[in-house]
This record gives structure tokens, sequence and C-alpha cells, in this order.
């Protein structure tokens, strides 16, 4: 009976044409992603370390299409082929059918389950099919490796084949068993707020593990069991069924089991005679029969009235009644306690630095309100306009409201209406959880003006999902294809904009345009008229929908759209022409007004055009790369910063000295320029006679002949007057320039010489261009390289004036120190001048400010402020006190008399450091709160010492232009900041920050897209140079001693502050280190500068007894391994002879706390692999292990350490290995 | 107060014929349309009731145009499908006062005036606050007609609506039917001839998308006097006299097959002259057009 069941659920599934619609939909769309991969589009080319047709790329292409509101549509199609499979015997009232036969229900729940699941497996190899065809497209090519049938097999059955079990179990049950598939729905919305919730709460290290067997699809395990795997290994191994991976695959297929049996137990065939109701109402006898004639005469006389006045009132009746029932739905309800509780799920573990939160000021709360509220409402539109839409046919009312004179405009526009509450009402709910968060966390400054807007801007772009969302039910011949026609929009224009690399605003649906977000310095930014315009296409498009809805509004039951159109002939064809004449022109004009703005005023071209033109600009210019070139030696500036009209003039003359040998008679200049440019260049020329030789608008290239050559050691002047003015209005609210809070620096001025900044990076599209590979930076010996520093290619220490005008009220500041302030004719100037050498390299704020100034010995200290975040001002100012405490202390003198801090808008969230100047993100530290304690991360204070660090490292001493000088930058100032917070909280406050540069360190390398180096010849790579240079000089001045290293690094210092050309490089600077290193530690300097070198280091075994006494014998045997591993991060295990801690640790109370103590610790070698260690220990031990403080990087932290008692796990020291050992390993674990 | 319909067509999609050149003028009363499942009633209901729309021909109602001016027909027409329902956990009376204001009834007084009367009339005011939807088949249906006559309508449409009642039900809506019917026009569709029979004034037979036969019950019934003959026979038979003379109906009595044949004479020994009956009337015409 189970065969002839599953036969025919099989036989006529595959005979409905949307089981091959979705399977098509599926395959074509990943056939596009597989093809987008194999580089058959002609779009830009970037350079990969690893190959897209590993088991771990497809597994992220199958989980990739499982995220957010593409699991919506996932849920759809298995609901709708799989979950319904029964239920539609009632629905269609077969089941008598079934159920008089001799069908046996195993045979019956059996077969429809199986046959529906088989199904939904054929609908889903559809993703794998067209991915696996997709990827053949890119047969031969780098990007691919060997086609393996494992590698598209494996993650299929691993991931999609029990997802689908598991989802589709689940449906089936909830759906057999309620009769409706809207639980299942909500059930599918239910176990997306899972996945959105467990990729939330892993910002937290600790939450990984948690959130990898919650999350029901697998991903998130796989991304941590395979997080920091190097793309050597990404390319090679097959995904093991191992750890987190099992658990989760395990722990849900179980789940699903259960539910599936519960609900076969639980099924049988009479359930559906009675309705399953939670409450049963009391069935009331009907009312005796007392029967008058009826008669008409007996009736009162009604006038209706048929005028405007009437049909308001009847679209507001209808209104009324379809919010009624909406805002009481349970859907609704769901929706709305998801869209609350991720609101403050996503608060609760917003977007943290180093694990410290930040002040609830409104705009972090209102961005994450919105964002969830988003989801949650066009999820509720989507699925809920087919209810609304199909409420009257469903409940077979349709024929008695087609009869009224009701119009179907009022039909159409009541819907609207009742969703427009209905989302005004979920935006109020989430902007009262978002106050109230604000006041549990104890910020009480709440803008309810944000709050305003957002519901208002919210309502203005979600009225255009409801329009849409409503016409295409109306259109649709079912609810099922509706959906469809509503979601797939939404998914495939993205997907298909990233492929074919498409970027007009008019494809980007229900957009508003690019605008920068909401700061608390510069608000809104002036978006508004933008905004406005964006809006008015949207909605005017979605209102031509709308007319079309209506004349198509399903009244009674006619279904085909040509029998809809005939029977709304009766509409007022005035109305209809002058509706849509009103809507298409809005439509028209604003999208005009769009495109006016973004493509016509501005130069626009799709990255495929902008690479052609970077590599024509290098064929045409790269000869003068070694040009011989005077050198600016002075620079000259009068800035005038517009904020009113978002204008900035430059007036600026440079001092061009020839520093070279022989005379120069070419000047090559390269400035901001291009098509349809904003700069404009009324003054431009050197102040000697001079020829144009070459000019280039297009590229912002201009050479010189000059009349006379500049001799060796002599001077010229190069003067420019440069004014930007925005292009349009669009344009405005992108300016640089903006209402309060304009930072902009050097980079936009002219500069002198061939940059080659410009120049491809990526091989494989320099390869198509026919130019040769570049390395991403020069050897670390180059000595033509090392003749440049590399913050700047034309200039070595320059002295620097500015005088920089705003308009009063506003504060301009640029480095130096103020020589005079002055004002005139509404503007207001100010003169600074540096009085010592600096780099070229120099910004400009200008803000409504306020000030905190303090004193550090004889430098000024000052903190330019937004009003209102003061929060941080304090640790911002200790920090500054301490760093050069410490800094003048352990590394030599400051070289000016002040540091200023200056605050700028969130537009970037960075600070830098100018000479005496640190320009400093709003969205960092001067909002992030702080709790005292060792838990938290003061990030201000080390945000702060890194930032005035740079002030030595950077500011005196700068590296040539090639690879490891930002080892004496970035690494020193982060070591430096390290050095500063522990002193001023304590080792053990320095674990956890430490904690988290060996995990973003670790990450980092996966992402690697060239090679990884080794930190001595890091290539600008941030995870090298910041996160692994904190653990590498960390390790050091353990192991050297602070004092020692600080020695070197003074010496260091003292040789090569403002010196070069030639500039220093990083050998110099390990060479220094390796001085003051004992011969028995020079490999130490080698593994961390010069190698990258991971470490397994691990506890095998350990045991602890009693010993009469009283004291604890303690046996405890550890192992370490050493690996190096080259650029792809292929392993090379080799001997270790290491200086390695051991330790063991017990536990005391401190104030009602369990604290950890060290009860012993040696600094012991590991010379054989692994060792036994023996102690008589006075406290009782808890723990014991080897490298207990992570001070070497090992990817596997957690078995350093063990706890007596347990059983340690001891780690495969040979990873890699054949896949299929591997799966049978995991099955007998 | 005229209905008239001229040379109504309409084939759907699939080839079948549902009106084939209708033309029909029906003033006050009821008027009843009788024709077997699938005959192009509830097609012609529907097209009156400004549902459909016909290929070719042309309604008007006291001067306007059904075809192209709905809505005015829709301000004074009643309309019970044969087939409907309602939102499942509305109340009559809420569902009422729905329906009430999308016919254009304003005026709160009014609407509570009539809502109340209709409940009333139609025996349903104890039971107004009660889930429609949880109505027994008779209620329903004369929530069904409390709805069609709200706002004083003149033409007023019931189609099958006794379909599924038990006699009393049944009984107690062809009361409430006839009052109604000696004010408007009221077309009431059927396959039933018994709801003819004791309601109609007027009465139409169609079969296939046809009209083929028009009249009062009266004459129509008076027409066919003298050609009904009956008789008893063994079921065994039954084939001889379908082949060899028209049957137009038979039914089984106390183990025999009871045959009423339409001829103009005695066809054969045995046959009694009956007295003709509308069904005789309604079978005969539905036979003659089959052959």
């Amino acid at each position: 009976m189970f065969r002839e069941i599953f036969a025919f659920e099989l036989k006529t599934a595959m005979r409905r044409p949307y089981t091959y619609l979705y399977f098509g939909i599926l395959f074509l769309l990943t056939l596009l992603i597989g093809m987008a991969a194999s580089e058959v589009f002609d779009t830009t080319r970037s350079d990969s370390l690893t190959i897209r047709n590993s088991a771990g790329a497809i597994a992220n292409i199958l989980l990739g299409t499982s995220s957010s509101i593409f699991s919506i549509l996932v849920s759809i199609l298995l609901i709708s082929s799989m979950a319904t499979v029964i239920q539609k015997d009632y629905e269609y009232n077969m089941h008598p059918l079934f159920f008089t036969k001799p069908v046996s229900k195993p045979g019956y729940f059996f077969g429809r389950l199986l046959g529906g699941s088989t199904v939904a497996v054929f609908i889903f190899s559809g993703l794998l099919l067209g991915y696996w065809m997709g990827s053949l497209f890119g047969m031969g090519k780098p990007v691919m490796g060997n086609y393996r049938l494992m590698n598209y097999l494996q993650p299929f059955l691993l991931f999609t084949l029990p997802n689908i079990l598991f989802l589709g179990i689940l449906f089936f049950s909830l759906t057999t068993y309620l009769r409706t598939a809207m639980a299942a729905y909500v059930v599918a919305i239910v176990l997306m707020v899972l996945q959105i919730a467990s990729d939330n709460i892993t910002a937290n290290l600790d939450n990984k593990t948690l959130a990898a067997l919650l999350e029901p699809s697998g991903a998130e395990a796989l991304r941590l069991v395979t997080q920091y795997w190097s793309p050597a290994e990404r390319n090679t191994n097959m995904i093991p069924l191992r750890d987190e991976i099992l658990y989760n695959r395990l722990l849900w297929l179980g789940v699903s089991l259960l539910i599936g049996t519960v609900s076969y137990t639980g099924f049988s065939f009479s359930q559906f005679l009675q309705p399953l109701r939670l409450f049963t109402g009391k069935v009331r006898p009907e009312a005796p029969v007392r029967h008058g004639p009826l008669t008409l005469d007996k009736l009162p006389k009604v006038d209706p009235s048929y005028g405007t006045a009437t049909a308001w009132r009847q679209m507001l009746a209808i209104a009324q009644f379809e919010a009624h029932k909406m805002l009481r739905s349970v859907f609704y309800i769901v929706m709305c306690l998801l869209a609350v509780g991720t609101c403050l799920l996503i608060v609760r573990f917003m977007d943290s630095m180093y694990e410290s939160s930040t002040w609830l000021v409104t705009y972090k709360v209102v961005e994450n309100v919105m964002g969830s509220y988003n989801l949650y409402m066009v999820i509720f539109i989507i699925f809920h306009s087919g209810t609304s839409v199909w409420r009257d046919r469903e409940a077979n009312i349709q024929e008695l409201i087609g009869v009224t004179p009701v119009a179907n405009t009022a039909l159409l526009t009541a819907r609207i209406l009742a969703f427009s509450l209905a989302m005004a009402v979920m935006l109020a709910l989430v902007s009262a959880a978002g106050i109230g968060i604000q006041l549990y966390s104890g910020f009480t400054d709440i803008d309810l003006g944000q709050y305003a807007s957002m519901i208002l801007m919210n309502m203005a772009v979600g009225i255009v999902f409801i329009a849409i969302a409503l016409s295409m039910q109306v259109y649709s011949p079912n609810r099922y294809l509706g959906f469809f026609l509503t979601l797939l929009p939404l998914l495939l224009i993205p997907i298909l904009s990233s492929i074919f690399e498409w970027s007009h605003p008019l494809l980007d649906i229900n957009g508003t345009g690019e605008a920068r977000p909401y700061s608390d310095m510069n608000v809104y930014g002036g978006t508004l008229p933008q905004w406005l315009i964006y809006r008015t296409y949207w909605i005017s498009l979605s209102a031509t929908l709308c007319l079309l809805a209506v004349i198509l509004y399903p009244r009674g039951k006619e279904k085909g759209i040509r029998a809809r159109w005939k029977l709304s002939r009766h509409i007022d064809p005035a109305f209809l022409r002058w509706g849509f004449a009103a809507t298409l022109t809005a439509t028209a004009a604003s999208g005009t007004i769009i495109h006016y703005q973004t493509h016509v005023l501005a130069d626009v071209r799709k990255p495929k055009d902008q690479e052609k033109e970077a590599a024509d600009l290098e064929k045409r210019f790269s000869r003068y790369k070694y040009l011989p070139q005077p050198r600016i030696t002075t620079v000259t500036l009068e800035v005038d910063i517009h904020p009113d009209e978002k204008t900035l003039q430059i007036k600026g003359i440079y001092t061009l000295r020839n520093k070279t040998v022989s005379p120069i008679d070419t000047l090559y200049i390269d400035y901001p320029s291009g098509r349809k440019s904003p700069y404009h260049y009324p003054i431009f020329k050197p102040t000697v006679p001079a020829r144009i030789a070459v000019d280039d608008k297009n590229h912002g290239i201009r050479i010189y002949t000059l009349a006379k050559p500049i001799l060796p050691g002599d001077s010229i002047g190069f003067e420019f007057k440069m004014q930007y003015i925005p292009n349009g209005l669009f344009a405005r609210s992108a300016s640089p320039v903006v209402d309060n809070g304009t930072f902009l620096n050097s980079s936009l001025l002219p500069s002198i010489g061939y940059l080659g900044d410009a120049e491809l990076s990526q091989n494989k599209a320099r390869q198509e261009y026919g130019l040769q590979p570049k390395p991403r930076m020069a050897r670390v010996d180059d000595s033509a390289a090392l003749m440049n520093n590399y913050i700047s290619r034309d200039a070595d220490w320059i002295r620097f004036e500015a005088t920089v005008s705003t308009q009063e009220g506003q504060r301009a500041i640029a480095p130096g120190y103020l020589v005079k302030d002055w004002t005139n004719n509404g503007r207001h100037y100010f003169q600074y001048r540096m009085d010592s050498p600096i780099l070229h390299f120099f910004s400009f704020l200008s803000a409504r400010y306020e000030l905190r100034k303090d004193k550090w010995k004889d430098v000024n200290i000052e903190v330019w402020y937004h009003k209102g975040h003061e929060y941080n001002i304090n640790r911002m100012v200790k920090g500054i006190k301490r760093a050069l405490d410490y800094y003048t202390k352990h590394f030599g003198p400051y070289q000016h008399r002040q540091v200023r801090i200056l605050e700028f808008p969130r537009y970037a969230s960075f600070a830098q450091s100018f000479p005496n100047t640190i320009p400093f993100s709003e969205a960092i530290g001067f909002i992030t709160k702080v709790e005292d304690g060792p838990d938290d991360i003061d990030v201000p204070f080390y945000v702060t010492a890194h930032e005035v660090a740079h002030q030595w490292w950077a500011h005196q001493v700068i590296g040539g232009d090639v690879q490891g000088s930002v080892l004496m930058s970035e690494t020193m100032s982060q070591y430096s900041a390290l050095m500063v917070m522990q002193q001023e909280y304590g080792k053990e406050a320095m674990k956890k920050f430490l904690k988290y540069e060996m995990d973003r360190y670790l990450l980092g390398r996966v992402g690697e897209w060239r090679g990884e180096m080794p930190l001595m010849l890091v290539e600008n790579q941030q995870y090298i140079h910041y996160n692994k240079g904190s653990v590498v000089m960390y390790a050091l001045q353990d192991y050297l001693g602070e004092a020692r290293l600080n020695g070197a690094i003074r010496t260091y210092l003292e040789k090569t502050r403002f010196s070069g050309p030639p500039y220093t490089n990083s050998i110099d600077f390990v060479d220094h280190i390796r001085a003051v290193t004992p011969d028995t530690l020079q490999y130490l300097v080698t593994d961390l500068f010069e190698k990258i070198t991971i470490h397994e280091n691990y506890v095998k075994a350990l045991d602890t007894s009693r010993l009469p006494d009283g004291r604890y014998r303690v046996t405890l045997t550890v192992g370490s391994a050493k690996f190096y591993a080259d650029s792809l991060g292929r392993e090379r295990k080799v001997k270790v002879a290491d200086l390695i801690d051991v330790s063991v640790f017990g536990t005391r109370m401190e104030r009602g706390k369990e604290r950890q103590v060290t009860l012993a610790s040696q600094r012991v070698w590991m010379d054989k692999p692994e060792k036994t260690f023996e102690w008589l220990l006075k406290e009782k031990p808890h723990s014991a292990g080897i490298d207990p403080n992570h001070l070497l990087i090992d990817r596997n932290a957690k078995n350093n350490t063990a706890r007596f008692g347990e059983k340690p796990v001891v780690p495969d020291l040979n990873p890699g290995g054949n896949p299929m050992m591997m799966l049978m390993n995991s099955k007998e674990e | 107060m005229f209905l008239e319909i001229k040379n109504l067509s309409k084939v759907y999609p699939n080839g079948v014929k549902a009106l084939n050149d209708i033309t029909l003028t029906l003033g006050k009363g009821m008027f009843g349309l009788l024709g077997p499942n699938g005959a192009g009633k509830s097609t012609l209901m529907r097209t009156i009731a400004t549902l459909q729309d016909p290929d070719s021909g042309s309604i008007h109602l006291d001067g306007i145009d059904v075809v192209h001016e709905k809505n005015e027909v829709r301000k004074v027409l009643g309309y019970l499908p044969q087939d409907f329902g309602f939102y499942p956990k509305v109340s009559a009376l809420d569902l009422l006062n729905h329906f009430a204001i999308l016919k254009g009834i304003s005026d709160k007084r009014q609407r509570k005036e009539i809502i109340d009367a209709l409940l009333q009339q139609t025996n349903l005011y104890e039971e107004r606050k009660r889930s429609v939807s949880e109505y027994s088949g008779g209620m329903r249906q004369r929530f069904g007609i409390a709805q069609a006559l709200l706002g004083n309508p003149k033409l007023i449409i019931v189609d099958e609506p006794t379909a599924g009642l038990d006699p009393m039900e049944r009984n107690r809506f062809h009361n409430i039917l006839s009052e109604i019917g000696e004010q408007v026009i009221v077309i009431l569709s059927t396959h039933i001839v018994d709801d003819v029979r004791s309601l109609c004034n007027r009465l139409v037979v169609m079969n296939n998308g046809s009209i083929l036969l028009e009249g009062t019950p009266a004459s129509t019934v008076e027409a066919i006097q003298g050609k009904i003959w009956s008789m008893a026979v063994e079921k065994t038979d039954f084939t001889h006299y379908r082949q060899t003379m028209r049957v137009i109906s038979h039914h089984v009595s106390e183990g025999k097959m009871v045959v009423h044949v339409y001829a103009d004479e005695r066809p054969e020994e045995g046959f009694e002259q009956a007295a003709a009956s509308l069904e005789d009337v309604y079978f005969s015409t539905i036979t003659e057009n089959r052959g």
C-alpha cells in the first residue's frame, strides 16, 4: 500500500508544472552564480587563493541560499511541495475517498510524506545541478580545482538533504496537524529568527559553540569548524563530519525524527472530521422559529447615497474590517513579538568593538529598530497580502461583495490603508521597545524626533511594498504565485545586479538612493530632497501597479485576466486616464531626475569599464614611473570650507626642490579630475616658465616641460587654486564638505610624479589587459622604493602652514599651532603653522565643537567634541597622559607641544593620527560605554594610546615604501598601546584583548587573497600588522622582558628619527631586536617575525593525588608541535625545541567570586614533542596546561589547558588527511 | 419596472455555450427559471447580477444598461447566489452592517433600523450576535435573503435557494420569497419544479443555454392538458416503452415502474390519461429538446 501511495504522490507532483518551475528557478539561480564564479561574464576579476569548487565553497553556495529572506522562499517551496500533501486531501475533501478504502495508516502517512520529500529533494537538487553546470564553464581556469564528485555531493548530503528532511517533516507535521499552512509559515519565520539570532550572538566569542548548535541549517556550525582553515585547507579538505557539525546535524535530525514520530502517533484518519479547535465554544440550540409573514412594507425605507462621501465611508469600513482582522491575527502578533524580540536581541549584541558596548544613543537604537522591524514587516506584507486579497474568495463571499455598489478602488485602497495601519502599529511597538531599552540601559537623552522621522520614513518606504504585494496578489491566479511574484524581484534583482555589476539606482527596488547614515554631528546630512525624489519615483510606480490592480480586481468568479479586464469596462475612463497619466508622468519625471542626477551629471561607469580605464592609464603613463621629480619641501595652503554651499576652495603653493644629482626639466602633476569632474582649477602652474607637454583632464594628469631645468639643489614653486563644486542636487549630499563635521585630508591635493595607486592590483585583471603581474608591495630591500616613505611618494619631511576658514560658528582645525584667528564677512579664519618638519600628511576639519582642555607637563591637551558626546572625554585625556608618560620614558621625546583629538561624523569609523592632531570618529570611542572591571576593555583609552603612539611610530620613524614598514608604525603603535593599557589595567586585563587579537588574526588569514606574509614582510595586511602584531609583540616582551625590549626600541628610534631618504625598513628594526636577544632565544625572533609559525600546544594527560602530608602530587603530560606555513597556509611540521610555559592553577574565593590563581608556573624547554612534569603543591589544583596565556599562535587554544578529572582530547597532528577516512573516523566518535 | 434581455449570448473558453441568444422581458413579480444542472441558469443570473459579461446582447433594467452601467444596477440589486460563504468569526449583525455600508446606506440610524427590521423579519434577531459561519443551512439562507433585501432593491436574484434545506425551512423560505415577489422583480432559479409551481407567476424553461418554453405555470400546464398518459409497467419492459414512445418521466412505485408518456392520443392499451402537472411540462419540454 505504501508503494502505491508513494507512487501516486510522486506521479501527481511530477505532473504539476510548479514542481518544474521551482526546480528551474533554483537551477537557474545557481547556474548564474556558478557561471559568475567561472568568470564567464565580462565583469571585473579579482585575485583569490581559494577555488570555487571545493567542498567548502559548494557548501557555502548551498547554505548561502538559506539566509534570512531567502530562507523564507525555501520554506514556501517546501511548504507548497511537501507540507500540504495530506492537508490538501482535506481541503479538497478527498479524504473520505482515501479513508474508506483499505489504506493502512503507515502506508498513507509515510507514503505521502516520503513522496513529498522526494519531490522536495528533486526541487532542491536544482541548486546543486545548477552550480555544477555553472562551474563547468570554469574548466581549466585557475578559479576551479579538480572536479571531484564528492565536493558536490558531500555538502548536499550533509546540509541540503537533512535540512529538507528536517524542515519538510516539521512543516508537514504542523500542517497535517493544524490543517492550515499558516502555522508552518510562522514556524519557518521563527527558524529564520534563530538564524539571525545565532548570527548576532557570535559577536561574543564564548557564544560561538552555542550558536553553531542551535542554528538549524548547519551554516553556523560549518563556519565555526572551518573558521581558521587556511586557503590551502579550504581548497583540499572535505567537510569534516565532526565536532559542532556532527552535533548540529544529529541534534536537528533528532528533532525532526521526534516531531515526525509525534505527528505519526497523533495522526488518525478522522482527525479532520472535527476541525481542531483551541477553545470549544458552546453549541447553542437553534432558537424556536416564530414566523410572522414578511412584508417589505414593514421594512423601513432607506435612502442610500452614492457620492464621494459614501465612497470614503465604504472604503473606511472595509479598511476597518481588514485592519481588525489583521491586527488580531496570530501571524501579525507573532511578527510584532519577533520584531520587538529581535530588536532587543540586536541591541543587546550590537556591533561591539572588543566586546565593549556603546551608549545607546538614539541613532544606534533607531537603526537597529528599523533593521529588525523591516524584515518582519516585509514578510508580513508579502504573506498577509495574500490572505487579504484572497479572503473574500476563500470565504466564498466574493459574489455577495461583488454585487454591492462598492468601487474596486475602495476595495483596494482600503487594504492599503489597513496595511499602513498595521505597519504604523508595528513601528510604534518597536519604537517603544527601542525607547524602553534606552531607558533600561540608563540612557535618558532620548531624541524622539529621530523616532518620529524614522516612523514617517519607514511608512513611505513600506507603502510601496504594500502596494506591490497587493497588486501582485490581485493579478495572480493563486496566492502562491502571488508570493512568488512579489518575492522574486526582491531576491533576484540584487543577485543579478551583483553578478552583472549593475548599479543603476532605478533597479534598486524601493531604494532611497545612496545616503550617509544619520550622525549626531551632521544629522541627516541634507539628503531630504534626494529622498523625496526617490520616494516619488517608487510611490508613483507602485501607484501605477495599483491602478492596474483596480481594473483587474476580482469580483465574482471571473478568473482570467481578460475577463476581469472586460468586467471593469464600466470604471470611469476619465478616472483611469487621468490616474495613469498622473502616476506615469510622476514616475517618468522622478525617474528622469534620478537618472540625470546620478548618470548624466556624474560620470558613472561599470566596474568593468573602470578597470579598462585604469589599464589604459597605466599603459599610457607608467613609463613616467622612474622619471626623476623634484620633491615637495614646503606646503602653504589657504583652505576655504563652505558648509552651506558644500563647496571647497584650496589655494596652495608647493616648494619643489630638486634633490637628485642631475637637472630636472619635466614636471609631472597628478590631480583630482575626470569627466564631469566637480574639481576646477582656476590657477594651476609652476612659478617658472613652462610649456604644457601633456594635458589629460580625464585622468587628471598634466606634464610640463620647464623652460629652464631645475638644477640639483634648486627649487621652484608650484601654485594652484582648486575648487570643488558638487554637480547637482544629489552630489551635494555626497560632498566631502558637510553641514557640520567636515573631515578632509591631504590626499585630495595635487601630487607630484606618477603615483601608481590607480594601477590594477588584481593580477588576473592585469593579465587580461596584457599587463605584467604586479607585486603587492616592493621587496623589503628594494633600494629604489626605500627612497620614498610609505605615506607619500612626492615628499620627505616638509614645512607646513595653512589658513583654514569656515563659516562663523564653526571651528576649522589643521595640524600645527594656531597663530591667529579672525573673522571677516561671516567667515572665521584660523591660521596654523607647524614649527617642526612633518610628513606630507595633514587634515582639515570644520565643525561646531565643544572643547575640553588639559595639560601634561608643557603639552597642551585638547579634545574637540560634539556637544552631548562627553561620555569618554576623561578616558581620552587620561589615555593621552598615560601614553605621553610611557612613550617619553621608554622611547624618546615628543616632538610637539600639543595633542588634539577632533571628533568627526560616523561616515568612517576610525581614528587617524596626523601631526599633533588626531581626528576620531564619533562611532568609536566617543559613545563607547566602558564598565569598570577586568572584563571590559577600555576602548577609548586604548584607541587614544594607539593614536598617540603614532606620533612616534610614523611621525618620527617612517619606513620606506616597501614590505614590512607598517611593522614600525601600526604594530609598534599597537604594542605601545598594549603596554600603556597593561600599566593602567594590569596583566589580567590584557588576556581578553589578546584573545580577540589572536582570533582576528586567525580569521583574517582565512580571507587572504594573495598570500600571507610573515610579520616582517607584511604588505599592509591589517590582520597581520594589527592583530598578529599585538600577539607577537606581547609574547616578545614576555620572553625578553619589557625593559630589554624597550631598550632595543629606543636605540632603533634614536637612530632613525626623522631620517630618510633612504628610509629605514623592518630588517633594520628586527636586527635591533636581535641585538638584545640572547642566543637561546634567537629562534623565537625568527619564528615571530620571519616565519608564519603556528603551534599546536596541548595537554595529553594530567593527574593529581593527595599525599598523606596534605600536599598534592601533580603530574602533567603536555605536547607541543610547531608548523611553518607558507603563503597559502600549507603547513610543514618542524622540530619543536621551544621555551614554553607550563602551569598549574587552583581556585580561590575572592569577594564571593571564584578566581583562578597560579599555583606553579615554569618556562621549560619543550625539546621533545611530549613531556611530563611533576609538582608537589600545597593547594588543591584545578587545571593545568601548556602556554596557558596563549603567547604563541595556536589555532586550537582550548586544549592548551585541561581540568583535573577530565580526559583531555589529543588533537590530530596530521590534518588534511583522506576525506573518506575522516567521515569514517567521525562515525566512530 | 421592466427587465429586458435581448439576444444574450455567452460561450465559455472551453466551447460550452452557456447562453444562446436569450431574449426575455420581465416585469414585477416572481419569475421562475427552470432547467437541469448546466442549463445556463447560473450564467444568466450572474450576468444580470453584473458578475459576468456576455459576449453579445444587452440587458436593460428600467433604462439602465446592465452591461455597461454595472454600478447603477448594483444600487438596486439584491443577490442571493447559489453557493456562498461568510467570513469566519463575524456576527450576523456586524456582517449585515458591513453589507449595508457597501450598499451605500451611510446614515447610521437608517442602517440600524433596516438591519433590525430585517433581522426581525428573517427571524434571526435572537441569533444576531452569533457568527454567521456557525449558522445552520436554513439560517444561512435567511441571512442571505436579509442581505439581499438591504437598500430597497428593485431586482432580486435568487439562485437555487432551497437546495439542501429541510422541508420546514423550505416552506418558510417560500413564504418569504412570495412576500417579496409581490413588490419587486424576483428571478428565482431552480431545478425543483415544485418551487416554481408554488411561487412563480411566470416561468421559463432553459436547457443548453437556450429558452425552450415561456409562460405562466397555469397556461403551460393547460397547453399539454390531455396529452399526458400514465401506466404502471414491469421494470423489464421499460426499455420497450422508451424505444417506442416519448417517455417524459418515470418513477418506481410499489415495485412497478410508473411511466409518463407524452402523446396526442392514447399510446397503447392500458395507459390512462393523467392530469398534467408542471412537472410534466418541464420534463416534456426538456425531453422534446433532447430529441
